[in-house]
């Protein structure tokens, strides 16, 4: 489900509208009401937490805990701790107790801080942080742990199982201190993640997802390591309906390349029409791909985004 | 290449403009985008900046200065000689006759006239600017229409002003009068704009090489009332009209002419002719009370003016006639004179005595007088010694002094001999074989036509003709002949009267050419400041006034067939408007035998159109060129 904006494409106030590009906020990323919108979204998750608890995540893995499951032959090697010596005194033979491990619940927010990220006002690198904070901190409080890993040609070092409420301080002082990064490395990015991740979680990849080929690579990448995989697509305004027309002198944000590009009214309305396959491809992909789908326009509030991914989205199911 | 309007050079600042508008597009304005593959891929472009996508560019603006330049070329409109046309002194002729307004059915019914003035178009923009130009009416009389100019523009407004002439052209006197004037000038040379008059240019041109036909028109399909001459019979109180009708088609004709009369219709007559050939008719009509008379072929064709022609059908008034005679022998001139209805009008006529003769003059000449003045007096046996210094005659057995004198003894049994040439008077009239007891022997004193004569040449009948008198003088008794046994005397009388009977001479003449100023043949009362004017034409009157100046008036609304009535005091005066031509019926054009537009040396065609015409399209498909290869992406 996606949720987009009710409000019409119009050219953001204060960029320009033809050319130049539209630079973010100025203002500060979280505001003094941001802890109070973060706990108001804790409380629907938790009521929903809460439901869902009966069936919450009970692993298929055998490991140690107070719950049996299941017996199987001794072999060298095996623990002899876990040797049930009542069945060896009534059947002679060794058997091994197998008991159901309990899985820790991790969320992991792999957040895109590339430079395509930083357009639009507000911008969607700082929309995408915000929505990465209220993800995190929602896991702080109704998961095992809950991580924050900036990514942009690779996976760099961010917040790693970050247990309890008292985390956000630093959550926050993380999210505001992170900067644009360079070009999208999606794929590089899930082969480091699932290197060093292998407890199986739940990943939220918040993204733009330009070159969605090489982000399915990634995704693929981190479905077939049992993670659950669920992206956000951020998208502003602006990209939706780009004020360009002319003789233009394109500049890609990323990789700085250049190119002479003359807009038309026919190519602008193939963009849109383009663009909007581009999200639609996405979602498809998600859809066979068992992968849940949301998107977000950074003229939608935050947390208006994540209390419906919470409320309909399959985020916390 | 030259242009006709080199101003328009000006305007290649545009094309400066344009290359300046390309350099500051060169300079593009920047913009960021998230990522670039995205717009590269709807653009469906590589990001390699290659020579070639700079050569679009550079494609982009050469196809926009082509375009300007075409469009500035246009505007010049530009003449293509390959150095063949040299600036000369033209002069040209432009033929607005009767013919020229022959509708050409393969030129959207225009007329030729309008194709004539369309070529003085085209001939005036197909060539150099330094060229001097004059334009010469052929209509009517030939006339400068617009004299030496360098301003091809004054001609062309010229030429546009010229009116239609329903008249017959008068090219050889136009040729003649455009000789004269391209004298001393450079290079010089004569068009000729029209249908060739019916063959008459073909052996002018043909004999100087400084005329250039330029041929207008292409059908034949036309047939024409050649002629309507109307001539009374006094005699028979009638009138016999002689129409022609011209087939100049290249199909039989078969059709009728109507003949009507002040609006009535008098008789149809079929006419018949063969492809060139002509029909002709005499007609009696019988109206003595005169009219207008309209004849009309029922025909359409080509050329509408030549079907219809007007005559005017003047009243036949009988002739009053005086017999001064002694009483003894009136009896036989009054029968004779009795049986001539309606020649003579026997109620005003008279018979009177040589003692009544005075007193009856002076009172016909009172200005109140109820008496006619007579047409004709007959003096039998007597005259007075002196004639009246105006009117008409006969004398018989007697001799004015003033007119002739006795030559001696009387002439015994004299034979009559008739003059070798034919008179009027004596038309069917057979003296031969006559007898006369005597004849008066006499000398004329004034000169005279002897129409019969005795074997010795004394005059036995002679006519004598003063400006305001006609005298016819009969040296012999008529009763003292076998004559009043004979058809002869009667017919000679009767000629007589019919001869000397002269009604009120017209202030106009019978029938004008169209085109030709009417003027009176003779001197307006004095004191007449106008005359009110009356034109017939084609069913409808037109009533203006006619200023009178020093007795003359000058009238020159005369470019349509029709009719036209002068009332001048109490007195009326008709005339007939014609074409007056048949040649211009024979609308059949003459196809110029050299090539006229290499011969003047006109600007050659681009891709067989008018050069600026075909700059201007060349212009509008570089825009749609330009427009699709942006479109498409070929250029930017």
């Amino acid at each position: 489900m996606s949720v987009v904006s009710s409000k019409p494409d119009l050219p953001v106030m204060g960029q320009s509208p033809v050319g130049g590009r539209p630079r973010a906020s100025k203002g500060p990323l979280f505001d003094p009401s941001f802890l109070q919108r973060l706990e108001t979204l804790n409380l629907i998750a938790r009521q929903l937490v809460r439901g869902r608890r009966s069936a919450a995540r009970p692993s298929i893995k055998k490991g140690a805990s107070i719950e049996f499951k299941d017996y199987r032959e001794y072999s060298p090697g095996d623990d002899p701790r876990s040797v049930d010596w009542m069945a060896f005194a009534r059947l002679g033979e060794l058997y091994i107790k197998l008991f159901r491990q309990e899985e820790e619940l991790d969320l992991w927010v792999l957040l895109d801080r590339s430079a395509s990220m930083d357009f639009g006002d507000p911008s969607k690198f700082d929309h995408a942080r915000r929505i990465a904070a209220a993800l995190a901190y929602i896991g702080l409080g109704n998961m095992d742990s809950a991580s924050i890993l900036p990514f942009d040609t690779d996976l760099r070092t961010g917040l790693e199982r970050m247990r309890g409420k008292g985390q956000v301080m630093r959550l926050m002082k993380f999210m505001e201190d992170m900067t644009i990064g360079a070009e999208t490395g999606f794929e590089k990015t899930a082969q480091m993640f699932v290197s060093r991740v292998r407890r199986p979680g739940i990943v939220v990849i918040i993204s733009d997802f330009y070159g969605l080929q090489k982000a399915r690579a990634g995704l693929d990448r981190l479905r077939f390591a049992k993670h659950q995989v669920h992206v956000v697509q951020v998208v502003s305004p602006w990209e939706r309906n780009p004020p360009l027309r002319g003789e233009l002198r394109l500049h890609d944000a990323e990789t700085g390349e250049e190119t002479n590009l003359t807009i038309t009214d026919s190519m602008l309305k193939r963009y849109k029409t383009a663009f909007q396959a581009f999200t639609t491809d996405l979602r498809k992909y998600a859809m066979r791909s068992s992968i849940g789908f949301d998107l977000t326009d950074t003229d939608v509030e935050f947390d208006e985004f994540v209390r419906h991914v919470l409320q309909h989205g399959r985020l916390l199911a | 290449m030259m242009l006709l309007a080199p101003m328009a050079l000006w305007f290649l600042v545009i094309g400066g403009a344009v290359v300046a508008l390309y350099l500051l597009k060169i300079k593009r304005r920047a913009a960021t985008v998230p990522v670039l593959e995205f717009w590269l891929a709807l653009a469906g472009k590589t990001r390699v900046h290659s020579l070639f996508d700079r050569l679009k560019r550079l494609l982009s603006m050469l196809l926009w200065l082509i375009i300007v330049i075409c469009l500035v070329l246009a505007i010049g409109n530009p003449i293509f000689s390959l150095g063949r046309i040299k600036p000369r002194a033209i002069a040209v002729i432009i033929d607005n006759s009767a013919s020229m307004q022959a509708v050409e059915p393969a030129s959207e019914s225009r007329t030729r006239f309008d194709l004539a003035r369309q070529a003085l178009r085209e001939i005036s923009g197909n060539r150099p600017v330094t060229d001097e130009w004059m334009l010469i009416e052929a209509g009517r009389e030939p006339r400068v229409l617009q004299p030496w100019t360098f301003d091809t523009a004054a001609i062309r407004r010229a030429g546009d002003a010229v009116e239609p002439f329903s008249g017959a052209a008068k090219l050889h006197d136009a040729i003649e009068l455009a000789s004269q004037l391209i004298a001393g000038k450079q290079d010089p040379c004569i068009v000729i704009i029209s249908d060739g008059a019916a063959g008459e240019l073909a052996p002018l041109t043909a004999a100087d090489d400084r005329l250039i036909h330029w041929p207008i028109g292409t059908t034949h399909d036309n047939a024409g009332i050649g002629q309507l001459a109307v001539r009374a019979h006094r005699q028979n109180g009638n009138y016999h009209a002689l129409i022609s009708v011209v087939n100049a088609s290249d199909e039989p004709l078969e059709t009728q002419v109507t003949l009507e009369i002040d609006g009535r219709t008098d008789s149809v007559e079929l006419v018949s002719a063969e492809p060139g050939g002509t029909w002709e008719k005499s007609i009696v009509i019988d109206a003595p009370a005169g009219g207008v008379l309209r004849a009309s072929l029922d025909r359409a064709d080509a050329l509408a003016v030549d079907n219809e022609a007007f005559a005017i059908l003047e009243p036949i008034r009988p002739a009053v006639v005086w017999l001064v005679t002694p009483t003894d022998s009136a009896f036989f001139f009054e029968q004779a004179l009795a049986s001539m209805d309606p020649l003579v009008w026997a109620e005003e006529s008279l018979t009177l005595t040589p003692e009544q003769y005075p007193a009856a003059s002076a009172a016909a000449a009172a200005p109140d007088s109820s008496l006619k003045r007579p047409d004709l007096v007959i003096f039998n046996g007597w005259a007075p010694d002196a004639l009246p210094a105006v009117g008409r005659f006969m004398v018989v057995n007697a001799c004015p002094a003033e007119l002739g004198s006795p030559a001696g003894e009387a002439l015994a049994s004299p034979q009559i001999h008739l003059a070798p040439r034919a008179h009027p008077l004596m038309q069917h009239v057979s003296l031969q074989g006559s007898r006369l007891a005597k004849a008066n022997r006499i000398t004329l004193r004034q000169p005279g036509r002897v129409l019969a004569h005795s074997a010795e040449g004394d005059p036995l009948i002679a006519l004598i003709e003063q400006p305001e008198r006609q005298t016819l003088l009969l040296t012999f008794d008529v009763l003292d002949s076998d004559l009043p046994f004979r058809n002869a005397f009667p017919l000679l009388l009767r000629n007589t009267v019919s001869f000397m009977h002269e009604d009120a001479p017209s202030w106009l003449r019978p029938a004008y050419r169209l085109g030709e100023t009417i003027r009176p043949s003779r001197a307006l009362p004095a004191g007449t400041t106008e005359a009110k004017l009356t034109l017939l034409r084609g069913g409808t009157t037109q009533e203006s006034s006619v200023p009178v100046v020093n007795g003359s008036f000058a009238l020159t609304q005369t470019h349509h067939t029709g009719a036209v009535r002068l009332e001048i005091g109490d007195d009326a005066a008709f005339a007939a408007m014609n074409i007056g031509d048949a040649a211009e019926s024979r609308i059949a054009p003459v196809n110029a035998t050299e090539d006229h537009a290499a011969k003047l040396g006109l600007s050659r065609r681009l891709l067989g159109g008018m050069p600026w015409l075909m700059l201007a399209m060349f212009a509008s498909l570089a825009v749609v060129l330009e427009w699709l290869t942006y479109h498409f992406r070929w250029t930017e």
